[in-house]
């Protein structure tokens, strides 16, 4: 199957103190198109520096990234900007939203911004109220982010990383400030865009999260320490036990 | 911990902290400089007369006939004591340099030997003159300035068939002819200089000229006992006299009034930046009470660090401040004495005030302390029990821009913060604006009515001319005929006229008064401006001003008698009009009255109104020609007579563009500071729209259209408040100097509405564009540390 990413020997370094930190040291996987991977990982281990490095969101200090087969590291911020707002959709941990916005402008907002798909602003609203309808958050669309639950934020962050039809979905840990039932209805969301093509990475520390991508991989001081491929097949609660299992193998 | 918790702040919020160190030190230099050049003005004014010595009453004498002044000092018992100052008065004439006539201007200039001063005439270090060597001279400061007199400069005076080669040695601060108002330099020469220069008899004929200082209780009885004496050319109350450093005054006035805003607009910013830095740090203020820190050790903290750049603040700008305060100043101090003793205690007084100021308004606002509680750590500063509408404009029904939508709806959202901005940048634009209608208006043709003159194409200070009318070898007709042949002559034939004035004794039923009157025969009563009433229509029929009526205690319809020198009649007042002649105390007779040419006691500038009714730029190139004709150079178009005679546009023209500077300067600061405190209190936004792949061009220009909305909304309220805030803030002076209903504004406006707009809207686009550059340094991984 065609990779939509493929990181070749990515290393991350900071100073810290006049002293180098490497987080992320010759790191190199692919992700196929059609994929929902999942990075796990004990905290400090570069979960996210890598999920951000392989996003174009931040610089790397070597190696390659290639995102349709175009190095991110070749290209400028603009073009960076721009394949962020066309071909990525983000969401993270923190429902973070525009505060001066209702729920609906925030969820339009890069579609109006991006130049990608050309259509009236009215269009671009009904295609909003279409997301939210289908992620069950319509009634919310005329609020203040601050009026509505964490689960209602965290959905309308999906649709906002899905306004313009990204080919690939990075999620720094879309549950982590969910509740359980928060969590699945967020997750549930991410397959089923998943299953409509939508190739998907995201971190996570919950391995009922995990369990639902179809790859594991598992990072421990910024290297790949070991890859898990889960049948989705299967029934979730066996998937679950096989990648808890596997996790602890990993030393989880 | 207390110590760390300081040290950490200061470094992180370094350009924060910068930031309000400038405020503090621009406050306490505004304050310092204005508080000791106001009170330097105001008390010094009275301070120079009393060390100068002038008396309660002055008049000058110029012999016509009639009863000399000494005399009718002798018989007045209310006066009970005089001085005298004898000198001579000469046309320009007199000096000379290389050849050349140096000074073409038409005032006349008095010259008098050292030896006959009464009064303490002061140098630039404000030592007294007692004394002046051979062959040296001193000379008041505005008319040195005018024809770029420096000290050591040698030229010719030149009286008769005497001629002597002087040093100027530098300036005389003359507390009776020394302001711009006044507009007769003194020269004071050595006693045998003077007595060489004026030892050809035929010279000095008919230029003597005394000026007494009297003491008297009763200045009525005294206007009274000299209101039919012909030989006064000028009498007034020191009062008047005063009166006539307005200009000076006002420049220290406006000065005050710049100041004392630029101060309030310094310590609003020091308000909200304080205001905000505490907002924005709910967290750690509400980690520190978690914590179990109390109110007051948490406000101790962040008042340990507002004394700190306070203090520092305040010593910069105190020090900052005198020299400051003394540039600002310049032109008045070279015209007044000034004790510069308090200068340094007053400098720390407002220093410490300034930091009292900044500490009342820093412990104010950490009251908000005291209602942060530690669930505002954890919450966001949301308490949950008052969510406020955040969204006012929808994206989706908007037909803006994404940039122009985040724009607009970021200033609805938030008016405290840019209501405040639009305000400060409202009232920095005002202050140029009103100070620039009000150097408009003393440069344009609607003052022209409250100098009693019509409108003519050029004002000509024919002073050789009227030298001759004054010495009395030729009459006035004969003079005006002169100019017009003259013009003729010279292929621009045009009519000439010139307003006479008189000062005669006028009798009401509350007594006798001298009243300044101005007669013209060539124009006629109805051409000129009344307030209230109809024009004169008959030869004894007079109108007078809102000052003279009071003081006669008439009002129109009532009748004064007038000794026109010998010739008693009784005159109807028509009309009131205003007028700062005289200070406002004069009257207009009709152009038939008997007035006799022999008696004038002075005259305004000879007015020419060519046959052809030229344009503008021909009457320029005309006016070019009759510095030629006329061998003066002080011909003028009417912006330009009205210019002259107020003699303060040049003053408040340079104060303009000063206070433009400053203005430019204090809206960057505000700018830069806003928007690094918005940058500041955005990060996470900032890094959200990157992370969703909008550009950084586009959110510096978000950030910038912010501040071009928020000064487009301060300069539209500037323009709608600049006509009535200008009438508000200037009309009393224009009062005090006599236009009673005060005046009709000059608006320029390309340079009020345009001009000025436009540089301070560059200044705010400058500061706010450059300070949003830093949002380059968010990136869109920064998401990631969101709190």
């Amino acid at each position: 199957m065609e990779n939509i990413l493929e990181v070749k020997d990515l290393c991350k370094t900071y100073i810290v103190n006049k002293r180098q930190i490497n987080v992320l040291r010759n790191v190199s996987f692919t992700v196929a198109k059609g994929e929902m991977v999942a990075i796990m990982g004990p905290s400090g281990s570069g979960k996210s520096t890598l999920l951000y490095s392989v996003s174009g969101m931040d610089r790397m200090t070597a190696g390659e990234v290639l995102f349709n087969g175009k190095s991110l590291s070749g290209m400028s911020e603009n073009e960076l900007s721009r394949v962020r707002i066309e071909d990525m959709g983000f969401i993270f941990q923190q429902m973070y939203m525009m505060k001066n916005l209702s729920v609906l402008d925030n969820i339009i907002l890069p579609a109006v911004k991006s130049k990608k798909i050309k259509e009236s602003r009215k269009k671009t609203v009904e295609r909003g109220q279409e997301l939210m309808r289908r992620l069950g958050i319509i009634e919310v669309a005329g609020n203040d982010i601050n009026e509505v639950s964490g689960g209602q934020l965290q959905r309308a962050c999906i649709c906002r990383s899905m306004i313009n039809c990204p080919e690939m979905l990075f999620a720094d840990e879309p549950t982590g400030a969910l509740n359980r039932s928060s969590s699945d209805e967020v997750m549930d969301e991410l397959v089923k865009l998943n299953s409509g093509g939508t190739s998907i990475m995201l971190v996570t520390h919950d391995a009922k999260v995990a369990a639902r991508c179809s790859r594991v991989l598992f990072i421990v001081d910024g290297n790949i320490k070991g890859e898990y491929n889960i049948n989705r097949e299967e029934p979730l609660r066996t998937r679950e036990r096989s990648l808890n299992n596997w996790l602890m193998e990993m030393g989880w | 911990m207390f110590f760390s918790i300081l040290k950490k702040d200061l470094k992180r919020k370094k350009t924060m902290n910068i930031i309000l160190l400038l405020f503090v030190i621009l406050s306490t230099m505004f304050v310092t400089s204005s508080v000791n050049n106001i009170t330097a003005v105001m008390g010094g004014l009275d301070d120079f007369f009393d060390k100068a010595g002038v008396s309660d009453y002055v008049i000058l004498e110029q012999y016509r006939g009639g009863a000399p002044i000494s005399e009718c000092i002798e018989n007045t018992p209310e006066i009970n004591g005089y001085k005298c100052e004898h000198m001579v008065y000469v046309s320009e004439d007199f000096f000379e340099k290389d050849g050349e006539r140096l000074f073409r201007s038409g005032s006349s200039i008095m010259v008098m030997p050292v030896g006959e001063g009464k009064l303490n005439y002061f140098n630039e270090d404000n030592k007294t003159i007692s004394s002046v060597d051979r062959g040296d001279v001193y000379l008041s400061a505005y008319f040195a300035d005018m024809i770029g007199l420096s000290v050591g400069d040698r030229f010719d005076l030149v009286f008769g068939e005497q001629r002597l080669n002087v040093r100027f040695a530098g300036i005389s601060k003359d507390a009776l002819l020394g302001s711009d108002l006044f507009g007769n330099p003194r020269f004071i020469l050595n006693d045998e200089d003077y007595a060489y220069l004026t030892s050809d008899p035929k010279a000095v004929e008919g230029l003597a000229l005394n000026i007494y200082y009297v003491d008297t209780d009763n200045i009525k009885a005294v206007n009274a006992a000299l209101s039919d004496n012909i030989n006064v050319v000028f009498s007034g109350d020191i009062s008047i006299i005063k009166k006539t450093y307005f200009m000076e005054v006002m420049i220290a006035v406006i000065l005050l009034v710049a100041s004392v805003i630029l101060v309030i607009v310094s310590f609003v910013v020091l308000r909200f930046t304080i205001g905000f830095t505490i907002a924005e740090e709910f967290r750690e203020i509400g980690v520190m009470k978690a914590m179990g820190l109390k109110n007051s050790s948490i406000r101790l903290l962040y008042l340990t660090k507002y004394i700190g750049i306070s203090a520092i603040g305040a010593f910069i700008g105190c020090i900052a401040g005198i020299p400051f305060g003394n540039m600002l100043i310049k032109s008045v101090i070279r015209k007044m004495y000034f004790s510069a003793d308090n200068t340094v205690l007053l400098g720390i007084l407002c220093s410490l005030g300034v930091v009292l100021v900044i500490l009342l308004f820093s412990w104010r606002c950490t009251a908000k302390i005291k209602k942060l509680s530690p669930i505002d750590a954890v919450r966001s500063g949301q308490t949950g029990e008052r969510f406020r509408k955040k969204s006012f404009m929808q994206l989706s029904r908007s037909r803006l821009s994404t940039t122009g939508f985040l724009a607009a709806n970021d200033v609805v959202s938030s008016p405290k913060q840019f209501g405040l901005i639009s305000i400060i940048f409202m009232i920095c634009t005002l202050l140029v604006m009103i100070i620039s209608n009000s150097v408009h208006t003393l440069k344009s043709e609607k003052l022209l009515y409250l100098f009693g003159t019509t409108k003519s194409d050029l004002y000509i200070s024919c002073t050789d001319i009227m030298f001759e009318v004054d010495r009395g070898t030729i009459t006035l007709d004969e003079a005006l005929a002169e100019v017009e042949q003259k013009l003729a002559d010279n292929g621009i034939p045009g009519k000439a006229h010139i307003e006479c004035i008189y000062n005669v004794p006028v009798i009401s039923e509350n007594g006798k008064d001298n009243i300044r009157f101005q007669h013209c025969k060539n124009t006629k009563a109805s051409d000129y401006v009344y307030k209230k009433g109809t024009p004169p229509a008959y030869a004894n029929e007079i109108a007078l001003t809102e000052t003279a009526a009071k003081e006669l205690d008439v009002s129109i319809g009532d009748k004064v008698t007038i000794d026109l020198y010998g010739n008693v009649d009784q005159y109807l007042v028509t009309a009131i009009f205003d007028s700062m002649s005289n200070l406002g105390k004069s009257g207009r007779f009709h152009e038939d009255a008997p007035v006799p040419n022999t008696h004038i006691s002075g005259y305004f500038d000879m007015q020419v109104d060519f046959d052809d009714h030229p344009d503008k730029a021909t009457i320029k190139e005309r006016a070019e020609l009759c510095k030629e004709i006329f061998d003066c150079e002080s011909v003028m178009n009417v912006s330009e007579f009205v210019e002259d005679t107020t003699g303060v546009a040049g003053a408040l023209d340079a104060l303009k563009k000063m206070e433009l500077i400053l203005t430019v300067i204090i809206v960057i600061m505000i700018s830069v500071l806003m928007e690094r405190s918005f940058i500041a209190k955005e990060k996470p936004e900032i890094a959200l729209m990157k992370a969703l792949g909008f550009r950084t061009r586009s959110i510096i220009a978000q950030h910038t259209l912010r501040f071009v909305i928020t000064g487009v909304i301060s300069t539209l309220l500037a323009a709608i408040l600049c006509r009535p805030l200008t009438k508000l803030a200037i009309d009393p002076v224009f009062k005090m100097l006599g236009a009673d209903s005060g005046v009709g504004y000059e608006i320029d406006s390309l340079e009020v509405f345009l001009i000025y707009p436009a540089i301070i809207a560059a200044a705010t686009l400058l500061g706010a564009a450059f300070t949003a550059i830093y949002t380059k340094k968010i990136k869109a991984s920064d998401t990631a540390d969101i709190e």
